[in-house]
């Protein structure tokens, strides 16, 4: 198979993203929704979340570890995770900027909180998904 | 250039068969990448470092003109 460590690892991590961000949404969605506004509720199912995470990056990593001897970075690896960063981090600064002018409006604070983290997923997810193309289809 | 882009070519393929049908594990290994590098350079994916191009060209005792080429690409 054409993949490297690298690309397979980045792969695991956009789907452990889309995933866990999934379930995230579902439940602060559905909390939001009823009416959960103060930002400490959330913590539990944050935490929880990134537990799942963690539990999922680890053990996608082993199983492709065990299945194919990782091959090392080498400077595509570099320039391609350079490049992808480069491209997705200003979702993350858009979220923070916005959430700093949400502070001075008469938002509640678990729509800034959940905004704020909203934007660090989407950041990242959109951080794997770029590697994941240049990838393929090359820079 | 209206319908075409400049990019970097090269003749790996072509000099691996030519050095005893070398693979390009084999030479990746030599040049101190990944074999997808490789390939991603043979097919023009990617446009590799100096530091790269000079190694592989090394490895098949060229000077570098003759492995990589710059020029336009029709699209």
């Amino acid at each position: 198979m054409n993949t490297s460590f690298e690309e397979k690892s980045a792969w695991i991590t956009a789907i452990g993203l889309v995933v866990v961000f999934g379930i995230y949404c579902a439940v602060a969605g559905q909390m939001l929704v009823g009416g959960v506004t103060e930002a400490l509720p959330f913590v539990p199912v944050f935490t929880l979340a990134v537990v799942l995470l963690v539990a999922l990056l680890v053990g996608g990593h082993v199983a492709v570890a065990i299945a194919s001897r990782p091959d090392g970075r080498d400077e595509r690896d570099r320039l391609i995770t350079w490049r992808a960063e480069h491209d997705s981090s200003w979702l993350l600064g858009a979220g923070v900027i916005a959430a700093v002018f949400c502070l001075v409006l008469p938002i509640e604070r678990g729509w800034i909180a959940n905004g704020l983290l909203a934007a660090l997923f989407l950041s990242e997810i959109v951080n794997y998904a770029l590697r994941l193309y240049y990838y393929r289809r090359g820079l | 250039m209206a319908g075409s882009k400049a990019t970097i070519r090269n003749r790996i393929r072509k000099l691996r068969f030519d050095k005893g049908e070398m693979t390009q594990l084999e030479l990746a290994e030599r040049v101190g990448v990944t074999r997808q590098t490789v390939n991603a350079i043979e097919g023009a994916k990617y446009s590799p470092s100096l530091e790269v191009a000079f190694r592989i060209a090394e490895v098949f005792g060229l000077p570098l003109e003759e492995v990589f080429q710059h020029g336009p690409v029709e699209e």
